[in-house]
């Protein structure tokens, strides 16, 4: 009998090239990246037992786990608030570890439901001086540094399409680093969408990156 | 419209799906025979489920920020003007305990 052998791939495949899009004359006012090669996980706390999950993650990850809509990044990776009692766990994929959950099961056995999402989103990373004028054009979220600051994410939808967005240190030329994570099968109608509210202000698509 | 989610903060109505009335409680139904309850508590049901106010002014409702944090919501909101006086998260929301009341 024929073996089957499943390859991954990204739901943006098709989508672009690395390159320069939209408005050329200047520099690009937006950089885009898809970030490939991570490890999602869904943490969701039983009833009565977020403390007990909140220091299962602590001791797991080594950072706090967020309570309100933040992203904690530490050296394991980041914690994503994503609603309350219940946070994403984003980390880089090493090698064939496909299997996110085995590391994680006994530690939050009976305190908390588990569910791996690893394949199930796409993840953006968008940079730029001008980033911050095009996610305003689809996000009805206020990203001004005074109340978006860095580590500030939010659960929300852009373009009728569930997303969590969060915001990372600031690049080194001092621009703001936000990152988007979809659905995948929305993320190649995002990413349009995307495209044409930065063209104006020129994008610079880099290549894929691991987290 | 604007709602303020209590776990998210202020956000646009296109992020949240309107249920309904959000006073109804479950009567206590005890099964007689087949399924079927004394005519009180028949009576009872049925208003539960069917019967509704139609409130011109003040009313409590439930909402549901599924473009969000996809938590259940009561919103206190004047169905004249669109005023929202309150927002609270729902019973047993996220894995905070379920209050003996709300279930009765």
């Amino acid at each position: 009998m024929a073996e089957f052998v499943w390859h991954a791939v990204s739901p943006l495949q098709h989508s672009f090239t690395p390159g320069r899009m939209g408005e050329t004359a200047d520099a690009a006012g937006v950089r885009m990246a898809e970030i490939r090669n991570f490890n999602l996980v869904q943490i969701f706390a039983r009833r009565g037992q977020w403390s007990a999950v909140a220091k299962a993650a602590k001791a797991h990850f080594g950072v706090e786990a967020p309570t309100r809509p933040q992203a904690v990044s530490g050296k394991a990776g980041v914690l994503l608030w994503s609603g309350p009692d219940q946070l994403s766990a984003l980390t880089a994929r090493r090698g064939d570890e496909i299997r996110p959950l085995d590391a994680l099961r006994d530690r939050f056995a009976g305190i908390a439901s588990l569910s791996d999402q690893s394949d199930g989103r796409c993840l953006l990373r968008i940079s730029g001086a001008r980033a911050r004028d095009m996610l305003a054009k689809v996000s009805s979220v206020d990203l001004d540094a005074a109340v978006f600051p860095v580590g500030a994410a939010a659960a929300t939808a852009i373009d009728h399409t569930a997303a969590n967005l969060w915001r990372e240190a600031d690049a080194a030329d001092g621009s703001p680093v936000f990152k988007l994570l979809v659905f995948s099968s929305f993320a190649d109608s995002l990413w349009d969408t995307l495209v044409d509210a930065a063209a104006e202000y020129g994008i610079e698509v880099e290549s894929p990156a691991g987290l | 419209m604007r709602i303020a989610c209590p776990f998210c903060g202020e956000r646009e109505n296109g992020e949240f799906t309107y249920l309904g009335d959000a006073k109804p409680q479950r009567p206590a139904m005890v099964a007689l025979d087949a399924g079927v309850g004394a005519s009180g508590e028949q009576e009872a049901f049925y208003d539960y489920v069917y019967l509704r106010d139609n409130v011109a002014g003040e009313m409590s409702e439930y909402w549901y920020h599924g473009g969000g944090c996809r938590s259940w919501l009561v919103v206190q909101r004047n169905t004249m003007t669109h005023e929202i006086s309150s927002v609270k998260a729902a019973a047993g929301t996220g894995a905070a305990a379920v209050k003996a009341s709300a279930r009765s």
